[in-house]
């Protein structure tokens, strides 16, 4: 009673100004922790930092105390909406060190690099990383750790007055997967369990980093970056820079834990090891990365005129599943590795790792169940009788959750498509525009430089920027959550 | 606290939405997806597909660890086999829906905690019961007795001869009324009153009161008792039969009822001193000559809301003084409550009161419960070493959502005023708001 006068209200866009306004405050409490690298390592960007803190904290401030919401509830419209202007504001506010900082971009570039920070694509436009300060270099792989598990997901977790059924609107907009796992019946005790999970084994990444050829500063953001399977790298030359099989080993596997089902990492932590072992996606997941280091080791030693070395052992593995956790880390000389490889690197990159992980691309649930689908329908034209469901793990999926798996993948390769249309509009070379359609789309973030077009994604017009811009944040939602705001039902009464 | 719901019918349901929004950790567990669906993707809970009698479905939703499981699937015999279950894998308390009076007895609550049941809900009886209560006293729209009558708490709809209408309530209380209003219902919405609100017109207040005050209450309120003997039943439902059993030898009930098959079945069940007629009750016809103009009181319980609303509001027409009418339908309660009709059962609501007494880990062999559509009523028992002892009530800063309104030691019943300071074994009774257990809960331990 008392709840029909309040839902029956439009999208309740104060409501939804006022929780952004508690996010920035969040973003500029996280802010701090550059402003105080920078100090720390007596830099000359401290004045930026400074600045972009307390901007970022007045707009969330003002925003919080001037609005006064009439009502506190939220629906699934300002699920949608409020999950989708958080990630586009908060790019916009961390875009600002790049912007007034030593780095000197323009705004599209900015906002480019603070995208693909968050969206954990990882893509750069910055050529010299090697020149840039502590405080630069910490912002860019803490934008990548705070968006890999999900700006929504850690404000769930910190924030007890969306501990609601708002909340859980908020979630489902955020969280990747066909079906979204609750690890508990409430919705801030999930969040605090993944983000507990994603937390250690991020500290646990940190020191065994510690323990190779990295210094303190360099553990922490490549942990950052790797646990979040963003990819972003202090050195230029990425991992290859240390050349060293450990830091390459202990990365590849932090890179598969963050590809797994949070929810399969927290089953493992309570000592259910069973049931991971059973989960067909995760076994899948296994046999996926198996079959394509597999081939990548025959392509590398078949190719003419290669020298075996001891990283041959793991440059395939590292390749193979930093690729399909949509990390986009790159080994030294993957541009020799010829075409079957490049292809191979294009269909992990649709792939993706396991949905409720922190990778992009389209998750290998969905291409499985997918793959399940059609291998029944080819099935029945020769047996048109017979019934048969899809199954995962032993359990025989609705069929609306199947054709919500079809509709995604359709889905996706169009946005693919139609970004790729776009940039070859704009002049870009008809390799480059698919390749790197797909790379943002699916948050890979492996650098178009890998075609021989140029160095990296700087090459890319303004325009052509903001495109990628809006691919990454499609396709780090999972296109529903995107699409449906732009869809005009959405903005009907 | 971890709850664990086995069925997602109606009142599983209602329930699960309830009390998530009373933050707790809610667990839902049924067969069908599709009921599952909407809830899980809408509410702050967690949702499970299985069986409700399946132990791995049971040992998935974490009832080794939950404070309660509540079993409210439509069988009985599931629930009492999940209740079994759940409590055999480390539940501290199950709850199982039951559909049988006699189950209520003594000797089978006994068996029944040997394997594992340890409470059990009787929706149709609980309805029964409150049905029985309203007959007796027929100008008020609730009656609660607490603690054996000494405390007493009571809904009455403010009609225009009440004679404080327009009135704030501390004018009341200068006019030496010490009962406490402890709620008004107004509109669509419950409020719990502070000294400067006013009454108003087709309000409904709850009172708390003690038993020397009922009279006086009465004449304020400018109603009068009616004594009822003949008492029309619409339906023959499994409340009606219950009601029946409780009371067939206070009152002289006639039934009717349009199934032929129900009413021979009906026939068979009841005490002879029961009429029971076969035809429609929303025809006139049948209803005169069912003998509705000398008929005191009108009780409607067919399983659809919208006929008795309506059919209640024909047998006031009719000259009837009370009507009850079972509705189902919670949207539909307050809009019946502004419609004249003089008690409202909704068995849902009724489950959540049960429910909310056994979260509070009340006794229940003393206390009652009272559920409103938006609010709670429990009989707390104050524990040594609870946060609410030491301090007088106006020091103590209670959120606006709860009041409390009266309080029952060594047996003898008396209000809570600010002055008041608890003492360890006192019952209180706790007018509440949806959304506050959490508060009292934390006030009591």
């Amino acid at each position: 009673m008392r709840d029909i006068k309040n839902t029956r209200r439009f999208v309740n866009i104060s409501m939804l100004m006022r929780i952004v306004g508690w996010l920035l405050m969040i973003e500029a409490a996280f802010m701090l922790i550059p402003l105080v690298t920078s100090i720390i390592y007596e830099e000359d960007d401290f004045t930026p930092f400074l600045f972009t803190v307390l901007v970022t904290f007045a707009a969330g401030e003002s925003m919080t105390t001037l609005i006064k919401p009439r009502s506190k509830v939220m629906g699934k419209r300002e699920g949608f909406l409020l999950t989708a202007s958080v990630w586009v504001v908060f790019s916009f506010f961390g875009m600002i060190p790049f912007l007034i900082g030593r780095p000197q971009l323009n705004v599209s570039e900015a906002f480019f690099e603070s995208m693909a920070g968050f969206t954990t694509t990882g893509a750069s436009i910055i050529n010299n990383i090697d020149n840039l300060s502590h405080g630069i270099n910490i912002w860019r792989c803490l934008m990548q750790w705070i968006g890999g598990m999900g700006i929504i997901l850690f404000t769930l977790a910190v924030l007890p007055a969306l501990n609601s059924s708002s909340g859980v609107h908020m979630f489902n907009a955020e969280v990747t997967g066909i079906t979204h796992d609750k690890l508990r019946p409430r919705v801030s005790s999930t969040a605090k369990q993944l983000w507990g999970i994603y937390l250690s084994l991020t500290v646990v990444l940190i020191y065994l980093l510690y323990l190779g050829p990295m210094d303190l500063f360099e553990s922490i953001c490549h942990a950052m970056s790797t646990m979040s399977t963003g990819g972003f790298s202090t050195r230029d030359g990425s991992i290859g820079a240390w050349n060293s099989l450990y830091v390459k080993s202990v990365i590849t596997i932090f890179m598969f834990f963050g590809g797994m089902n949070f929810a399969l990492i927290y089953r493992l932590a309570m000592g259910q090891g069973r049931t991971v072992v059973k989960n067909e996606i995760f076994r899948d997941y296994l046999l996926v990365i198996f079959a394509s280091t597999a081939l990548l080791m025959i392509v590398l030693v078949a190719s003419p005129g290669h020298l075996l070395d001891r990283h041959d052992l793991i440059d395939p593995l590292f390749q193979t599943v930093s690729t399909l956790t949509s990390t986009g880390f790159l080994v030294t000389n993957f541009e020799h590795w010829g075409p079957f490889a490049m292809m191979l690197m294009i269909v992990l990159m649709f792939c993706g790792a396991c949905a409720g992980s922190t990778t992009g691309g389209a998750k290998l649930d969905r291409v499985i169940t997918a793959w399940k689908f059609l291998r029944n329908e080819i099935y029945r034209s020769i047996h048109p009788n017979i019934i048969k469901g899809v199954s995962i793990s032993g359990k025989v999926l609705p069929a609306d959750v199947v054709t919500k798996a079809i509709a995604f993948l359709g889905m996706y390769l169009c946005i693919i498509v139609i970004g790729a249309l776009m940039l070859t509009a704009l002049g870009l070379p008809f390799f480059d525009s698919v390749f790197s359609s797909f790379s943002c789309t699916g948050n890979t973030g492996l650098g178009a430089g890998i075609t021989g077009y140029g160095g990296s994604y700087d090459m890319v017009s303004n325009t052509g920027k903001w495109i990628l811009s809006g691919l990454m944040l499609t396709g780090r939602l999972e296109i529903f959550t995107v699409l449906t705001i732009l869809t005009p039902a959405f903005w009907k009464r | 606290m971890r709850i664990v719901i086995a069925g997602a019918g109606d009142v599983g349901l209602h329930l699960a939405k309830l009390l998530s929004k009373e933050e707790q950790d809610i667990v839902l567990i049924d067969k069908d997806q599709r009921k599952l669906e909407n809830l899980d993707a809408n509410y702050n809970l967690m949702t499970l597909i299985g069986s409700p009698t399946s132990f791995s479905a049971i040992k998935e939703s974490g009832a080794a660890h939950a404070d309660l499981f509540i079993a409210v699937t439509p069988f009985e015999t599931s629930n009492i086999t999940a209740c079994s279950i759940a409590r055999y894998l480390g539940a501290k308390s199950t709850v199982a829906r039951i559909d049988n009076y006699e189950f209520m007895t003594p000797k089978p609550l006994e068996f029944f905690k040997t394997i594992g049941v340890n409470h059990t809900i009787y929706p149709e009886y609980l309805a029964a019961q409150e049905i029985k209560e309203s007959l007796k006293h027929t100008w008020v729209r609730h009656w609660f007795e607490l603690h054996n009558g000494q405390i007493f708490l009571l809904g009455v709809k403010v009609g225009s001869t009440a004679k404080f209408i327009g009135q704030q309530l501390k004018e009341i209380t200068r006019q030496n009324h010490f009962f406490h209003v402890s709620g008004i219902r107004r509109r669509y919405e419950t409020i719990i009153p502070r000294g400067d609100d006013y009454i108003r017109e087709n309000d409904i207040l709850y009172l708390t009161a003690t038993r020397d005050q009922l009279e006086q209450i009465r004449e304020l309120c400018g109603k009068t008792a009616h004594k009822v003997k003949k008492v029309m039943i619409m339906g023959g439902s499994r409340i009606a039969v219950r009601l029946i059993d409780l009371a067939s030898d206070d009152y002289r009930f006639k039934i009717i009822e349009m199934d032929p098959a129900r009413c021979r079945w009906l026939a068979d069940r009841v005490p002879t001193n029961v009429t029971i007629v076969q035809g429609d009750a929303r025809d006139n016809d049948v209803l005169i000559d069912a003998g509705i103009e000398d008929t005191d009181a009108y009780i409607s319980l067919t399983d659809s809301s919208e006929a008795n609303i309506l059919a209640c509001l024909t047998a006031k027409e009719f000259g009837v003084k009370k009507t009850v009418a079972e509705v189902e339908n919670i949207q539909f309660v307050s809009e019946a409550e502004a419609l004249n009709i003089g008690t409202i059962i909704n068995k849902k609501l009724l489950c959540s009161a049960r429910i909310f007494q056994l979260l509070l880990d009340v006794d229940d062999s003393t206390s009652k419960c009272l559920a409103l559509p938006d609010a709670e009523v429990a009989q707390i028992e104050v524990k040594p070493g609870s946060r609410i002892l030491g301090k007088q009530v106006k020091d103590m800063r209670l959120s606006r959502d709860m009041t409390l309104a009266g309080l029952v030691r060594d047996g003898k019943g008396q209000l809570v005023s600010g002055t008041t300071q608890f003492q360890p074994g006192d019952q209180v009774v706790v007018f509440c708001l949806e959304g506050s257990l959490n508060q009292i809960e934390k006030l009591f331990s």
